[in-house]
């Protein structure tokens, strides 16, 4: 029992994709856990044609893929049952009223009729649609139809969640209230979330852990609260000549990386006194001391490269 | 009177069954059945349904009508059974061209495809709900009259003899009435699937039997292989085959009549699974946008 809870929510091997000669993933690997995950990666960089894997529409070329503990592509059915998805683009059937469309998608999704009419007025109600459920999808703003989106891939109460660029063509405060959402559904309902974008802010405002992809494989995997480590070193910015400060460093047992005058050494016990020292004996004047953070957009460009 | 009010509606877990994913083709079938008719549409959606089942019911209801409140007349001169369908083909046609593709390319144009993908549904069991949406419509178009004239002619006293007759003539009906709703549907969804905009899935499937009449009609005249071109003509060759299966001679003079009754159906059979596997194999190769 304990291995199902603590089985990844998405658990990927190897995975490997093509399309004709061209190779879109090429032997892909991460652990999903449980809570808001980010996706990150450049146009082409596969997240879609991940999330296409995940949901089970094409078969994978190589590799191992495990979403909520069962194949995707040998189980896809069964699997969807038990997935929300909110697709990037913002069409929708006009003419179709917002209640109807969400029942329908989560009558899809095995609810009995009456409980699907029930909890689609529910879901309206939770992303703050609940006036407007009867009107035709075709009348409402942008910001409305993220809403609906988001509706109906709630609405049958997911396991997982996949949102795919949920604040694409927001305004600001639209981006806000739908970001909030996003957490809210994170955090209070309880529902794991993939959440598919190329905005780092977002996924550093609103998710737990990220997977940046790059160039068909993964980048970076792991929790964003990693990144602000004490094992991330400190930060160095001195008046004078910083190529010199680092190879005293450097001579003395720190390791040190130098960027645009400013250097990253590694931590240790003795690291803030060496540094304190080392300025003062080089007779350098001391700007910057600080632990070093490294943001999301620091990975984000170190796997890119 | 109690003065509670809701403030808040928490999120609720659904802990409760849900249906087996073969329980979604039902769903959404029903769904595309209700969109083709234009329910819960504008009116102006439902004028071209509606316009298509009158024209496939009316003449139906007018005998029935007549038969109820003239008994005995003389005036009821029945046709043979087969003959019904000249007039029903003409509604198929209309629904199949100008209805039938809201089923599928709006899916597409709307985006809702890829939700539909990201559901229990796959491809071909997508493909399998709409084509039992269309076939179930126009079944209802080829096989509701033809059975309201069937107990009109019971009414009347000139129906089959017998519960036996009866029993086949219904079986003659529903075999009927089955195979044409699957010829236009399967043509309709063939050709609907090439395209998002409905209008021109609309305008092609319009274009194919007019074209495949001037050019059956046209070959059989100018060659001496006349009887086998024929066949080309969709609307002959959906004609003929329920009168095969009625076992009746088609009373317009031309030269299908003149067909082997097993090339007849041979070909009928052929365009449908011919019209079924270029569905399936076009819907392959659509890329979902997402």
């Amino acid at each position: 029992m304990s291995d199902l809870i603590d089985a990844p929510v998405i658990f990927a091997e190897g995975v490997r994709k093509s399309y004709g000669t061209n190779h879109v993933l090429l032997g892909l690997d991460c652990e999903v856990g449980s809570g808001i995950t980010g996706l990150l990666g450049a146009n082409g960089a596969g997240k879609s044609t991940l999330i296409g894997l995940i949901l089970g529409l094409r078969p994978r070329h190589g590799g191992v893929l495990s979403v909520l503990g069962v194949d995707p592509h040998q189980s896809g059915p069964e699997l969807r049952l038990r997935l929300g998805y909110a697709p990037e683009h913002h069409n929708l059937p006009g003419d179709v009223q917002a209640a109807d469309l969400v029942q329908h998608v989560a009558q899809l999704h095995g609810l009995p009729k009456r409980i699907a009419t029930e909890r689609a007025s529910n879901a309206l109600w939770q992303v703050g649609l609940g006036e407007e459920r009867f009107r035709p999808i075709g009348t409402m703003s942008t910001g409305q139809r993220q809403r609906v989106k988001m509706a109906q891939a709630l609405a049958h109460d997911p396991d997982l969640l996949l949102l795919d660029e949920p604040t694409d063509g927001l305004d600001p405060v639209q981006r806000d209230a739908m970001l909030a959402l996003i957490g809210q559904v994170g955090s209070e309902f309880g529902i794991d979330i993939l959440l598919s974008s190329h905005l780092l802010e977002e996924i550093e405002r609103v998710c737990d852990s990220v997977v940046i992809l790059a160039n068909g494989v993964v980048g970076y995997s792991g929790a964003l609260d990693d990144l602000d480590s004490p094992e991330a070193g400190m930060r160095v910015e001195v008046d004078g000549d910083s190529q010199l400060l680092a190879d005293v460093l450097e001579a003395r047992g720190a390791e040190v990386s130098i960027q645009h005058n400013s250097l990253t050494v590694s931590s240790s016990a003795t690291a803030n006194d060496l540094i304190r020292d080392t300025v003062a004996e080089l007779g350098m004047g001391l700007r910057r001391l600080e632990p070093h953070r490294t943001t999301l957009e620091d990975v984000f460009i170190e796997v890119s490269k | 009177m109690s003065e509670a009010r809701i403030h808040a509606r928490g999120y609720l877990a659904y802990e409760g069954p849900r249906h087996s994913p073969s329980r979604a083709m039902c769903n959404l079938a029903y769904h595309t059945v209700q969109r083709v008719l234009g329910l819960k549409r504008s009116n102006w959606q439902k004028v071209l349904p509606a316009l298509t089942l009158i024209i496939a019911f009316m003449p139906a209801i007018v005998f029935v009508g007549l038969a109820v409140l003239l008994p005995g007349s003389e005036e009821l001169e029945l046709g043979e059974s087969g003959e019904y369908y000249v007039i029903i083909v003409g509604a198929l046609y209309l629904f199949a061209a100008f209805v039938a593709p809201e089923a599928v390319c709006t899916d597409r144009r709307s985006g809702m495809l890829g939700l539909y993908m990201a559901s229990p549904l796959n491809r071909n069991t997508y493909l399998v709900s709409k084509f039992a949406a269309i076939v179930g419509v126009l079944a209802f178009m080829t096989i509701g009259p033809p059975l309201l004239m069937l107990i009109a002619y019971t009414l009347e006293g000139v129906g089959p003899d017998g519960v036996v007759d009866w029993l086949a003539e219904l079986g003659r009906l529903l075999s009927a009435g089955l195979l044409m709703a699957v010829f236009w549907g399967s043509l309709s969804i063939a050709v609907s699937c090439l395209f998002e905009r409905r209008t021109r899935a609309s305008v092609v499937i319009f274009l194919i039997p007019l074209v495949s009449t001037a050019v059956g009609d046209g070959l059989s005249e100018a060659t001496e292989f006349s009887d086998s071109y024929q066949l080309i003509n969709l609307f002959s060759l959906s004609v003929e085959t329920v009168y095969r299966i009625y076992g009746q001679v088609n009373p317009v003079e031309g030269a299908i009549v003149r067909i082997d009754t097993w090339l007849v159906f041979a070909v009928t059979s052929g365009l449908i699974v011919a019209s079924c596997w270029f569905a399936c194999w076009r819907y392959q190769q659509i890329e979902i946008e997402r």
